[in-house]
């Protein structure tokens, strides 16, 4: 099981980033590098890369906010 | 001699959001054309509020990727003057709501030169604009106004309700001559803050295609009725139809797709088969999409087994309140009540 880490510095402070869309359903087959999921904190918008092939497993569900360094999903 | 063959993997699934299929095709067609340029507010550094347009600048630079001030007077009106001399402007009026201040450029000018010149002087523009409530943004920030622009000649009206559709009548609205009114409905652009229609975001080949105009697509197939929707309403048909099947109800979702052209010929085939019609419009009941669509189906001579029926926006004002504003947009549970009553009430 690969973890899906918002990396701790994307950035700075307090803010809570949330899923604004997710790109593949629950359970969906993903391959390294494809697009996953955007996530929003305040106006910035970020694109998260599955970094392995394998099956989707999201933790977090899209419009649900979380802190830098959460783990958003699982590749396995 | 040996032939070495070329085998290429199968195409990976590649899903987007309607805001990155918007700015791929004008990524592609500004890589194409020299000629296509885009303008509008916050369109440039901030990437555009509604994502349509993240990563141009970098990648065009300020001369083409122009943001204006908040004067949609002065930079529609531009854009009609450029598109007169040979640019092929793409302009974003933030808000279709705003379009008060910008209509004469529009509808007088834009929509009306090239047959005022006897066809000597075209206007290839685009104007792509954001439409549709439902996230409490009251009544200057929350209209769809389809029938608005449709109602008048001289203009292409498309809505699209994916992503795939999105990058298709994006790539076909910039290649085209006369001026293309691109209406974006808001809960589906993957912006999160204005909720996010996970049913829009589907998958998009990387290379450019078109998307017709005037094809309206069968989004879903069914035997006892033809729901009409475009743009976010197609999806409500959708999650209805999937309800309904527990009711025994196949129902037919159509996706309008263009509005102008309208192709009343796939709404009138499906019509004919299930003898039943329902329009599902988020803009307001009288004078508009819904109207229409009925008309064109009544005036074909096509036979109803149920007076054909519709489910738009009330002719109010779009209230702020979240508590006001719900129970007067179009949602699934209407759809299935009515729907329900069609068929089962015979009426």
């Amino acid at each position: 099981m690969i973890p899906v880490v918002i990396p701790p510095d994307l950035w700075e402070g307090d803010a809570e980033g949330a899923v604004s869309a997710w790109l593949f359903a629950e359970g969906d087959a993903v391959r390294a590098g494809d697009l996953i999921a955007e996530v929003m904190v305040e106006k910035t918008s970020y694109d998260v890369t599955a970094p392995a092939d394998g099956m989707l497993q999201i933790r977090i569900p899209a419009e649900i906010p979380f802190k830098r360094g959460a783990i958003i999903a699982a590749i396995g | 001699m040996t032939a070495t063959a070329t085998i290429l993997p199968n195409r990976a699934k590649r899903n987007l959001t309607i805001a990155k299929a918007m700015a791929e095709a004008l990524a592609q067609e500004m890589r194409r054309d020299p000629s296509v340029l885009v303008m509008g507010e916050d369109i440039a550094a901030l990437g555009g509020v509604f994502g349509n347009t993240r990563g141009l600048l970098e990648e065009f630079g300020p001369a083409r990727i122009r943001d204006t001030p908040i004067s949609e007077t002065g930079f529609i009106g531009a854009a009609v003057g450029m598109a007169a001399v040979g640019m092929r402007p793409v302009v974003e009026l933030m808000f279709v709501d705003f379009f008060g201040v910008c209509m004469d450029a529009i509808y007088n000018m834009a929509a009306k030169n090239c047959y005022f010149s006897g066809g000597q002087s075209a206007v290839p523009m685009v104007l792509m604009t954001s439409v549709g409530g439902g996230y409490g943004d009251a009544g200057q920030h929350s209209q769809c106004l389809y029938g608005t622009f449709a109602h008048l000649p001289g203009m292409k009206v498309v809505v699209p309700s994916n992503a795939y559709d999105a990058k298709g009548l994006m790539v076909s609205a910039i290649r085209d001559n006369n001026p293309v009114i691109f209406m974006f409905h808001k809960a589906l652009q993957g912006m999160g803050w204005l909720g996010t229609v996970q049913g829009s975001i589907n998958d998009v080949p990387e290379d450019a295609y078109t998307v017709p105009f005037g094809q309206a697509a069968i989004a879903r197939a069914g035997r006892d009725i033809t729901i009409v929707g475009l743009g976010a309403t197609v999806h409500l048909a959708l999650d209805a139809a999937e309800e309904l099947i527990a009711n025994g109800i196949e129902a037919e979702v159509v996706d309008l797709r263009s509005l102008v052209p309208l192709d009343r010929a796939t709404v009138n085939a499906s019509v004919k088969r299930t003898g039943r019609l329902l329009v599902v419009d988020e803009d307001y009941q009288s004078y508009g999409v819904s109207g229409e669509i009925i008309a064109s189906v009544v005036e074909a001579g096509t036979v109803l087994t149920s007076p054909p029926r519709r489910i738009a926006f009330p002719d109010i004002p779009i209230p702020f309140s979240p508590t006001l504003e719900r129970p007067a947009l179009p949602s699934a549970e209407k759809i299935v009540a009515a729907v329900t009553d069609m068929v089962r009430g015979g009426r």
